[in-house]
């Protein structure tokens, strides 16, 4: 797959104090949505920033869009909807979508016809003439959205798209992004509402303290963590949990919540049916049976906890001497 | 694409002042001056306020109409008006440009669109100005025809105000820009900036009173030198009359001098003493206000010459006959109180401020912008956000 998004070893540093990215080797294919997901401070709106030149790299090499990291040019294919957007709100959102547009170089005749297009896809026709400082956050994060599109790019960057949005809007904001996604657009999602990125997500990285931690499809990511866990109606006694384990070569049985589940890591419901019967023969009454699949969730915080957790703010201040 | 990029900036940044209702306040205000330049005239009988003539001297026979507009354009116009007034008013229009800018949440989406830093941080700063010459040409436009219609002179060289005026005030906007970029703050800007602009103003004030004063005393020395020469040749006098005649001259107290005393020529005559004593106090005085003369004028080379920049105009529009013809009226209105000050102070001075040219002036206030607005770009493009 060609990739839109293709950098390695991006490192920042602020004031030579603050290492806000720690050598982040990323790859968004074309025609995917990525999601980039992370606690906050982990780096994800720097790494965005240093993507679009807002943010000088201290070192970086890669390219986006084909063009070198820092090329003005490649970003007349770029729509952007930064974070904490704070688009005048002296225009109305028609006079916005216009002036953006103008900005990434499209004619006034293309941007008069996106903008009713944009408008109409974010459901904002009606509010067209109003100006930015009369709407709601959720409508603003509407306008900001249609702003990226303008120039009908091929690369969408969406810094926290749903922010502030309600549920409608969420939804809305997701068939936008799938309906781009069938337009063959690239989109760069990122975000921290982990269950809004499984729902669309093609593929997702997890970021912390400014160092990619993994990187993959959400299949990849959490089959490894999936398996069958079988619900007892009381604790097991350990020979029979040690007997349902031997039934089952090759495949370690996990005991959990007090001797009262028993979890197989594999997918292959056929591979359990020994153990079933090793505990049925034993006299225990199985209350459930089911196949869990571990959530983005489990994953994120999995990642964050291997690093130390989320609350601490991944722009690490640098020890004299430390790995950069 | 460039000219799409930088047509949409100048709209928003028109868009931005007429949200604060400051672009149409600001016209509106200059239009109001042009109303009261158009309303004070001179007839036959004296001075007219609209529709009143208050008799006096002052009036065509002293000066033809066409004359006093443009006096009152350069005395009234320009330096009150366009330096100060629609200066103050540019300055609270333009200072949050910058800093409106590099604000949080609305610069990431300019910078992710295909436009050069340096491009988008000038075409930004240019807005600025273009602010500022729609200003100063509609009030140099209503001028224009209120000299055209009342006076009976259409003066093209009025139009001059506004690449003049528009110099003087890129002099300021820059800083305020340099600190617009580096605090981020409007308000922060716009009080520097008026500090600045006030501090320009002292200095030139203390050039001005440094430089009199020191010329001053130059003619006061001149004077005591003369004084000193002339009782030198009646001292000189005195005493070949007293050597002709054998006499010894006396000294202070009656006794006659040795023959090596130095300070015969002061015996003969006393008056040679005090015109000696006065030429060093005017040298010593003259001394004094050089030292501090010199220091404001270095500290001043580095600073925008702004009061030279505004006497542009009336060097290029005003003829030498009737620059005179209005310095005579001056001083004739003026009464005693002007012919205080000596001819030769003032013809010293104006020798100062004539031999600065229009290349010193302009050249030193030009860099002065150069710096900080390359100081300011520098930073702009060197800045995350």
């Amino acid at each position: 797959m060609e990739a839109v998004i293709d950098v390695t070893g991006v490192e920042k540093m602020y004031r030579r104090k603050v290492h806000a990215l720690r050598g982040v080797d990323l790859q968004v294919g074309a025609g995917e949505i990525f999601g980039l997901l992370g606690p906050n401070g982990a780096g994800k709106s720097t790494l965005v920033k240093v993507l679009l030149t807002v943010i000088r790299p201290t070192k970086c090499t890669g390219t986006v869009l084909g063009s070198k990291i820092g090329d003005k040019s490649a970003l007349s294919q770029v729509g952007y909807l930064p974070e904490h957007h704070n688009f005048p709100k002296y225009l109305t959102s028609q006079q916005v979508l216009r002036h953006y547009g103008a900005m990434s170089g499209v004619d006034r005749k293309t941007r008069n016809k996106r903008c009713d297009e944009l408008l109409e896809i974010v459901n904002m026709s009606e509010w067209s003439k109003h100006k930015l400082g009369t709407y709601s956050k959720g409508m603003r994060q509407r306008i900001g959205i249609a702003q990226a599109l303008m120039n009908d790019p091929k690369l969408v960057v969406l810094d926290e798209p749903t922010d502030g949005v309600d549920p409608i809007g969420r939804r809305d904001i997701r068939e936008i992004l799938l309906r781009l996604k069938d337009e063959g657009r690239t989109v760069f999602l990122n975000s921290h509402l982990l269950s809004e990125l499984e729902m669309v997500c093609d593929r997702v990285a997890i970021m912390v303290h400014g160092l990619m931690r993994q990187q993959g499809t959400i299949e990849e990511l959490t089959d490894g963590q999936s398996g069958f866990v079988i619900q007892t109606k009381s604790a097991m006694a350990n020979d029979v949990i040690a007997a349902a384990r031997d039934a089952i070569a090759g495949i370690e049985g996990r005991v959990e919540e007090e001797q009262t589940k028993l979890r197989f890591d594999t997918s292959e419901a056929g591979r359990i049916q020994p153990a079933i019967d090793a505990l049925r023969a034993r006299g225990v009454v199985i209350e459930s049976i089911g196949f869990h699949r571990q959530s983005l969730e489990d994953l994120f915080i999995e990642a964050v906890n291997e690093n130390g957790g989320g609350a601490k703010p991944g722009a690490q201040r640098a020890k004299k001497g430390a790995n950069s | 694409m460039i000219l799409r990029q930088t047509k949409a900036i100048l709209v928003d940044a028109y868009r931005e002042l007429n949200a604060k209702k400051l672009f149409w306040l600001t016209l509106g205000l200059n239009l109001f001056a042009v109303i009261i330049y158009a309303s004070i005239g001179i007839n036959e009988r004296g001075f007219t306020v609209l529709f009143w003539t208050l008799e006096g001297l002052f009036n065509t026979s002293m000066m033809s109409k066409s004359a006093f507009y443009k006096f009152e354009f350069i005395t009234w116009g320009v330096p009150m008006w366009l330096s100060w007034g629609t200066t103050a008013l540019a300055l609270i229009s333009t200072a949050g440009i910058i800093p409106d800018m590099v604000s949080g949440g609305t610069i990431e989406p300019i910078l992710s669109k295909p436009i050069g830093r340096v491009r988008l941080f000038l075409t930004k700063y240019l807005t600025g100005l273009g602010f500022v010459g729609v200003q100063v040409f509609v009030f140099s436009l209503g001028c224009f025809f209120v000299l055209g219609i009342r006076g009976g002179s259409w003066e093209f060289g009025l139009f001059l105000a506004v690449p003049i005026v528009l110099a003087f005030f890129s002099y300021l906007f820059a800083f305020c820009v340099f600190i617009g970029m580096m605090t981020r703050s409007t308000i922060t800007a716009l009080l520097l900036t008026i500090v600045f602009f006030l501090l320009i103003f002292v200095i030139n004030i203390g050039e001005a009173v440094t430089i009199s004063a020191r010329e001053s005393a130059a003619v006061q020395i001149e004077d005591a030198q003369e004084q000193v020469e002339a009782q030198e040749r009646f001292a000189n006098k005195r005493l070949e009359q007293f050597q002709e005649q054998g006499k010894a001259i006396p000294g202070r107290d009656g006794e006659p001098l040795p023959s090596n005393a130095i300070d015969s020529l002061e015996a003969l005559n006393p008056t040679l003493s005090f015109a000696k004593k006065s030429l060093v106090k005017s040298q010593g005085k003259h001394d004094s206000w050089d030292v501090w003369a010199t220091w404001i004028s270095r500290t001043k080379f580095v600073l925008p010459k702004t009061g030279e920049t505004i006497s542009l105009l009336e060097r290029n529009l005003m003829n030498n006959d009737e620059l005179d013809g209005f310095i005579d009226m001056m001083e004739n209105l003026g009464g005693e109180e002007s012919n205080k000050q000596d001819p030769r102070v003032n013809e010293r001075i104006n020798a100062i401020y004539d031999g600065r040219t229009i290349t010193w002036i302009l050249g030193t206030s030009f860099a002065f912008e150069a710096f900080f607005l390359g100081l300011s770009t520098l930073v702009f493009v060197r800045r995350d956000f």
